[in-house]
């Protein structure tokens, strides 16, 4: 069965470039062939009445969501750990450190938590910790991880919004603190670098 | 200027300075407008409003890459535009024929008339055109369009845009024959 296509000139008149009595007589049957398919059109408007509400619930929702993707995803602290600049009786001591993706402000709610990633670049370490007020200053627990073949030292920790202090501890008995970051005075001697989350 | 007569560029400025709220009103201003566009690309007022909220949303998100702000309703049709025509292809094997039942729902209410009945057996036989052919009738035919109005929307020529839409007329009317 051949398809029953529309005479070009119908054609215009469902463009709305003729009219009906613009047609030659023996096209009009098609014309109001046509005009009956136009008259079939749905142009009723929908309504959407709660969709502003929906919306703006959708974006706070997804706002929320990642608002706390931000708050716990790891922030790095990178410390290049530098022996040369310093005596070599202390052997370690000191690091530099650089913040990296710059965090965006964003206020923290009571009882967040924040993954932070400590690094720290010692290429002669044999063993480096971070110690804090997160962890009693126990130097020996919370370990960080070479990073394969790299210089590269690792640990990824979640800690409790905020202000911390903390240190890293080479080959457990160096103690480095981060020269570029605000630091307090330990009461014994030492810096202790200080982290506000 | 008065919230009313607030130009849409002023309130996408307003939201990507951080007045989120601000943004309902373009919501609110634009709504109904596109509901009915992507009700009749969709053939189903439910799928309808899943698009227009989603689209909304996704234009929230991109907000910043809206490049001319007074021109956001242009920007935000195109991405209704993808959205319908995604949903088309994933919904493709899915009884698109129920959906244009969906449509016609509010007319069955209404008592089933001739007119219900014509409305549609022509929604069902905009589904079975490409959604290319479908776009323009609709724009057009349920929208209001002009040629040069969907050529601009849809950056393309009144030519091609004549050559899809007159394909689409004679599928239409062989789609329709038994109802004429």
């Amino acid at each position: 069965m051949s398809q029953r296509v529309f005479h070009p000139l119908v054609k215009l008149l469902l463009d709305g470039d003729i009219t009906l009595a613009d047609l030659p007589a023996e096209l009009r049957r098609e014309g109001e062939e046509a005009m009956r398919l136009l008259g079939a059109v749905d142009r009723r408007p929908v309504k959407l009445p709660e969709m502003s509400q929906r919306v703006m619930q959708a974006i706070a929702q997804r706002h929320e969501r990642s608002t706390w993707r931000r708050l716990l995803e790891p922030r790095e602290i990178r410390v290049r750990f530098r022996p040369w600049l310093v005596a070599p009786a202390l052997a370690a001591a000191a690091a530099l450190v650089i913040w990296l993706g710059r965090p965006e402000p964003v206020a923290t709610p009571a009882g967040a938590v924040v993954t932070v990633r400590f690094v720290l670049s010692a290429p002669d370490a044999r063993e480096v910790t971070v110690a804090g007020t997160f962890n009693q200053w126990d130097s020996h627990a919370t370990p960080l991880v070479r990073t394969g073949a790299t210089d590269l030292w690792t640990a990824t920790i979640t800690l409790p919004a905020g202000q911390h202090q903390y240190a890293f501890v080479v080959d457990g008995v160096r103690w480095v603190h981060d020269p570029a970051a605000p630091a307090v005075d330990d009461g014994f001697g030492r810096r202790n670098s200080v982290l506000t989350l | 200027m008065g919230p009313e007569t607030e130009a849409d560029g002023e309130i996408v400025r307003a939201v990507l300075a951080g007045d989120r709220e601000r943004y309902a009103k373009l919501v609110e201003r634009y709504r109904d407008r596109y509901a009915r566009y992507a009700a009749r690309m969709l053939g189903s007022a439910d799928a309808a409003e899943d698009a227009v909220q989603d689209a909304f949303v996704r234009a929230f998100d991109q907000l910043a890459q809206c490049k001319d702000p007074d021109k956001f309703v242009g920007w935000f049709f195109l991405i209704l535009r993808n959205r319908c025509f995604a949903e088309r292809r994933r919904s493709r094997s899915e009884a698109p024929l129920e959906a244009a039942d969906g449509v016609a729902a509010a007319d069955r209410a209404d008592g089933g008339t001739e007119t219900a009945e014509r409305r549609r057996a022509l929604q069902h036989a905009l589904l079975e055109l490409t959604p290319d052919q479908r776009e323009v009738f609709v724009l057009k035919h349920v929208e209001g369009l002009s040629y040069g109005e969907i050529a601009e929307r849809l950056s393309t020529s009144v030519p091609s845009l004549k050559m899809r839409m007159h394909r689409a007329y004679d599928k239409l009317r062989e789609q329709l024959r038994e109802h004429t």
